[in-house]
């Protein structure tokens, strides 16, 4: 599904990514773990298209080179990325913005568009699932929601767009343990052979409720170790130091 | 060269005035016929060289009235309403089927709609010396109208080169309360200037709510000169969305003169190519415990200029004042230009006064992160700017009224 290989990202003549190589196939759920400044998050701006980066290298979804395709033909070909940090976005009504997204995303896959009746039916079924109070989602996006209010309507946002490869940025931080179990069903609950996950994190801890197939260690812009789960564990104990 | 001095014989015309109403008119004519029209060097229009404009775009103008007799037009469905349809300004018809109609007087302009009041701007210089048409409108004591009034602001075919000048007056009396919809249909493909002047006068405890709407791509040249007169416990609500004029300024001056009383200035602006908009305003708090609240959003395409000028005055007198303003600009493009000028003026020491200016243009993360949900540029773009403008629309409380705007603006925004 992702075939990355050898890949050299800059930005503003500073090198971040020096030569990263990863394969991920359908019905895999990776996780990438590493210390600050590792290149984690440059990683899913990459992959999701954000501009501004000097890109070299392999950079391959479902056979196609990503570095040709636009930030919303990404999204339309079903990439789909949790922001770390998501924005707020004044005015804009939650609900009346996943609906337009979701109906963009269908278009591109030749899918009918969704009437408002079964958006809404759709809706109620994946927010109550996460929990997350229908009040909310009439809303403006993200706006005065909690830290963890937003990373679940990342979530919400992922169950409804129903992408074929999903990156989560540090879904996790900040997150009590009430909100990590949800978020962590949210991602179990899609899980199946067709579907592929990244997910970046810090901490062991997202770990213990979304097991991952494999495990990378991210540090200065390389991957210096993958193994399975285990080594998540395993960092942990002995912390990044001893991977270097 | 151009001239554009206005012959005296112009005020003869009119008929049936008195030795002080002609007087007041030849003094006034004379103050245009020197000065000309304002130009960037007078500070209040320093950010619209009105001369400049009307230099570029008219070789010659007429101030002959164009009467024109349009007996229909097609009302708006979209809420029920009364109305008041002026034709190039000349009072038409009114429509109150649903009031008491005992309560409520409309006619043409009267000799009252003149204040006798000096002004050192040219163009009010110019309406006082010729205005003889527009109309006056008063609500009886403690009586609060039951449905919102349309004005219907019809402009003919035939106005070419033409400028108006009308003289509106609005009473509200004690415990009295009207909702306005001021709304420009111009069927006018030429050019022409519009230059009104309006006297509102806010009783003890009336409420006035105005919203003046503009869309269509129009080349109209507006000025309106809106001076309001609040008394005591009386509230003033002013909404402007307008958009596709070649120049438009609204003039806005309150004097908060009863104690108590409260204005409220708020635009949501969407500006096209080559439109040119400007909202002045001047609150002057004059009283105790009187609250004023300034808002003015923009949005500007490539080649369009928005400007603001915001006053706030305090007399001494006019202790535990609060006054509010702020202004916020979103430039779409590197040619587009948004000026803004806060002032504030206070002489009394118990007040709390604040203002905020910001421009910018759209916030990249903001696309990225709508982007990344499969909307393309565009789509975000419209997104975010119609989300930008959404807080001012979402204070109007009638539902059917706010959908018409989100609809009006809607348009402005995806140009469909």
């Amino acid at each position: 599904m992702l075939e990355i290989k050898n890949l050299q990202v800059s930005i503003n003549n500073k090198s971040i990514l020096k030569g990263l190589n990863l394969s991920i196939k359908p019905g895999e759920l990776h996780a990438i773990m590493g210390p600050n400044g590792s290149g984690k998050s440059t990683l899913a701006n990459v992959l999701s298209g954000k501009g501004g980066y000097k890109i070299s290298g392999k950079l391959n979804f479902e056979g196609k080179d990503l570095k040709e395709i636009t930030i919303e033909e990404r999204a339309k070909k079903g990439i789909f990325l949790a922001f770390q940090y998501p924005l707020e976005i004044p005015g804009v009504n939650t609900n009346i913005f996943l609906k337009t997204s979701l109906n963009s995303i269908r278009k591109a896959r030749g899918e009918k568009e969704m009437d408002t009746l079964s958006f809404l039916k759709l809706l109620k079924e994946k927010s109550s699932e996460l929990g997350i109070d229908e009040n909310f989602l009439s809303r403006q996006l993200n706006v005065g929601f909690s830290g963890g209010e937003k990373k679940k309507n990342e979530i919400l946002q992922m169950k409804i767009l129903d992408p074929n490869f999903s990156i989560l940025d540090e879904t996790d931080s900040g997150l009590d343990i009430d909100a990590l179990k949800v978020i962590a069903n949210g991602v179990n609950s899609s899980r199946n052979k067709k579907k592929s996950f990244l997910v970046i994190t810090h901490y062991q801890r997202l770990l213990n409720y979304i097991k991952p197939d494999f495990v990378h260690v991210l540090s200065d812009g390389k991957i210096v170790k993958s193994g399975c789960s285990e080594l998540a564990e395993e960092l942990e104990k002995t912390g990044y130091k001893k991977t270097n | 060269m151009h001239n554009f001095e206005i012959n005296s014989s112009e005020i003869d015309k009119i008929e049936k005035i008195s030795e002080k109403e002609k007087n007041f008119r030849i003094k006034n004519l004379e103050f245009f016929n020197t000065n000309g029209f304002p130009s960037k060097k007078l500070e209040d229009w320093k950010f619209s060289d009105f001369r400049d404009i009307v230099y570029k775009n008219f070789d010659q103008l007429d101030t002959k009235n164009t009467l024109a007799d349009i007996k229909k037009i097609n009302l708006l469905k979209d809420f029920d309403h009364n109305y008041i349809l002026l034709v190039n300004g000349n009072l038409q018809s009114s429509n109150f089927d649903y009031e008491d109609k005992s309560k409520i007087r409309i006619n043409s302009y009267k000799k009252d709609n003149i204040n006798y009041e000096t002004s050192q701007n040219p163009l009010v210089c110019l309406n006082n010396a010729l205005a003889k048409e527009g109309y006056s409108l008063e609500i009886e004591k403690n009586y609060r109208l039951k449905k919102v009034v349309i004005i219907y602001n019809f402009f003919t075919k035939d106005l070419k080169n033409k400028i108006l000048n009308k003289k509106n007056k609005i009473t509200i009396k004690e415990n009295s309360e009207i909702h306005i919809i001021d709304y420009t249909v111009n069927e006018s493909k030429f050019k022409f200037i519009n230059n009104i002047c309006e006297n509102v006068i806010l009783e003890k405890n009336s409420k006035f709510k105005h919203i003046f709407i503009q869309d269509n791509r129009s080349n109209g040249y507006f000025y309106k000169f809106s001076k309001n007169k609040l008394l005591s416990n009386s509230n003033y609500t002013s909404f402007i969305f307008s958009s596709g004029l070649k120049f438009n300024k609204l003039d806005i001056e309150c004097d908060l003169e009863g104690k108590n009383s409260e204005c409220n200035v708020q635009s949501a602006l969407f500006l096209n190519t080559n439109d040119h908009q400007e909202i002045k305003t001047r609150i002057n708090h004059l009283a105790e415990n009187c609250k004023s609240y300034q808002k003015v959003k923009s949005v500007l395409s490539s080649d369009s200029k928005g400007v603001y000028q915001g006053k706030i005055y305090v007399k001494n007198i006019a202790q535990k004042t609060n006054a509010y303003q702020l202004s916020q600009a979103l430039l779409l493009s590197s040619d587009s230009e948004f000026d803004s000028k806060p002032e504030l003026e206070i002489y009394a020491d118990n007040v709390k006064c604040s203002h905020g200016s910001t421009s910018g243009s759209l916030d990249e993360d903001s696309l990225y992160y709508l982007m990344t949900r499969g909307l393309n540029r565009k789509e975000s773009t419209k997104l975010l700017i119609k989300g930008f403008l959404d807080d001012v629309v979402q204070i109007i409380k009638s539902a059917s009224i706010k959908k018409f705007i989100q609809d009006k603006l809607a348009k402005q925004i995806y140009g469909h």
